[in-house]
């Protein structure tokens, strides 16, 4: 008997490790293949964002027939938990795990709120919609339950998106963190294209059976797409362990304060909150305008939505490229602010006589400068991040970009109808507006940012690796 | 039960590691019921079964 056990300990012994969801410590280089796996995660978090503000937000209005002004709510939901994203990047920084874990156990219960809120989302809208016998249901109870749905939603993505980049800046090294940035997202931006056009063609023939079975079909392909994509990143690490018992660390406030404080590092956040906001503004507004101003067909439309996510995977491109050699993060984001600046300005030349051509034109200048600006302002956040503090560092620049990306979302549409209410005006006079607004933005992020390029200084030195130090400080062993 | 908190047992993990991948199989389970709840309860209000 004795005999067995210990021939089946043996067994376990030797067999478990390559089971278990533990990366072997500290391998000196990260390959490609494991970061293309951890980058799946954000093909989770841009197929919930499409899901909430694309396809639920029509189903919603058209199908469901819920008011506007509700749905409208709901779509602020996720708005909500955006600021918090800095408070979760501070909490994985600073937790305390007897397996050494940081960012797992966030990245996981993340999963768990985005799945919980889509297990319940379908039929929390059906009672909304006061389907069947939910006619009788109080009005209070489809509200709230919806409400709960996509909060959990929104709350697990901010949580996964910021663990998960946080994570990904752990694994990889400065010289590479360019080309995780891009791979990050386009993966972003593969997510939400690819779901987008299944959750349309899914949805055609609309059905309730239908609206649950893609719904929570959505929540079981987020599981796997997660798991798949943490498994085997993080070291079970004793000797870290031991270290996140004994260290301590600074409250919330003071480390938000000391964050703050860095050279650079508000004026970073300024511009990259007025960046956001500029191109974030044309996202909702391109196809209308396409259509009530250049006369431009539904099935054309939608492929200016395809030009304009093509001109930000080439902005991607050339920005990995470029500052994958080497290049200042800072001048390349200012370029991209730059560009965005001639393509606004195309756009609305277009209704003055420009044409289609300067329509097109316009839109994939503005989308190479979205790709430029986005990739090269979170290439700075990674590189300006201090060792200890990379989550908090990027749950900044998340709550940054979230919160201004869902403002400029929600104020071009009512820019528009404001302006549209006014008396008399042309149909294309509230898209002017708006892309108006748009230019003057990126021209104030511009200014904002020209004094970052005198000083070069402002890099954090000491407190990030050098750019070409060699592998003795694995940053994946690091506590603080 | 040893009293060696450093001891590694034979499923390759000390008592402290052991209850703690046992928190997150515990925490699974509460919200995972919890939601379960909330969608059944969902489902009844809008088509109401047994009766």
């Amino acid at each position: 008997m004795l005999n067995y056990r210990s021939f089946a300990l043996r067994k376990l012994t030797s067999v478990a490790p390559r089971y278990l969801p533990f990366a072997d410590v500290a391998t000196p280089e990260v390959p490609l293949s494991r970061l293309l796996r951890l980058s799946l995660f954000q093909v989770t978090v841009g197929m919930a964002l499409v899901l909430l503000v694309g396809t639920l937000n029509r189903v919603m209005i058209v199908e469901l027939a819920v008011p506007a002004s509700i749905v409208a709510i709901m779509l602020a939901m996720p708005l909500v938990f955006a600021p918090l994203r800095a408070l979760i990047g501070y909490k994985s920084d600073t937790h305390r795990s007897a397996l050494g874990l940081r960012r797992v156990p966030y990245i996981w219960k993340g999963t768990m709120c985005q799945f919980g809120g889509f297990a319940i989302m379908p039929f929390a809208l059906l009672v909304l919609s006061g389907f069947g016998e939910a006619v009788d249901a109080p009005r209070w109870f489809g509200i709230s339950a919806a409400a709960l749905a996509f909060l959990l939603v929104g709350a697990g993505l901010h949580m996964v998106q910021t663990v998960g980049l946080a994570l990904a800046t752990d694994l990889v090294h400065e010289d590479d963190q360019p080309k995780a940035v891009g791979l990050m997202y386009v993966m972003l931006l593969f997510g939400m294209v690819a779901s987008a056009l299944l959750f349309g063609s899914l949805l055609d023939p609309y059905s309730p059976a239908r609206l649950i079975q893609v719904i929570q079909g959505a929540a079981v392909v987020t599981v796997t797409l997660n798991l798949v994509a943490l498994w085997k990143q993080e070291p079970r690490d004793r000797a870290r362990a031991a270290r996140m018992d004994t260290v301590q660390h600074p409250p919330f406030e003071t480390a938000l304060r000391g964050m703050a404080s860095r050279p650079g590092m508000l004026r970073l956040l300024v511009v990259i909150a007025l960046g956001t906001f500029g191109y974030g503004m044309a996202d909702v507004l391109l196809e209308p305008y396409g259509g009530q101003a250049l006369g431009l067909s539904v099935a054309d439309t939608t492929k200016l939505t395809a030009l304009l996510a093509g001109g930000t995977l080439i902005g991607f491109g050339i920005a990995s490229r470029v500052l994958g050699q080497g290049g200042e993060p800072r001048r390349v984001g200012i370029t991209g602010t730059l560009i965005g600046i001639p393509g606004f300005a195309a756009i609305i030349a277009a209704s003055f006589g420009g044409g289609l051509f300067a329509f097109l034109a316009g839109t994939i200048l503005t989308g190479v400068g979205a790709g430029l600006f986005g990739h090269a302002t979170l290439t700075a956040t990674m590189r300006t991040a201090p060792k200890g503090q990379i989550g908090l560092a990027l749950g900044l620049w998340g709550a940054v970009q979230a919160t201004c990306a869902g403002i400029a979302v929600a104020l071009a549409g009512i820019v528009r109808d404001i302006v549209l209410m006014g008396a008399g005006t042309s149909a294309t006079t509230p898209y002017l507006v708006v892309f108006s607004i748009e230019l003057v933005t990126l021209a104030l992020a511009v200014l904002v940012a020209l004094p970052m390029m005198a000083g070069k200084t402002y890099r954090a030195k000491g407190a990030t690796n050098a750019p070409h130090s060699t592998g003795t400080d694995q940053p994946s062993v690091e506590v603080t | 039960m040893s009293d060696d908190p450093d001891k590694v047992w034979p499923t390759g993990l000390t008592l402290r590691e052991a209850e703690e991948v046992h928190s997150y199989m515990i925490d699974g389970t509460r919200v995972f019921g919890v939601i379960a709840l909330l969608a059944h309860i969902l489902v009844a209000v809008s088509t109401p079964w047994l009766g």
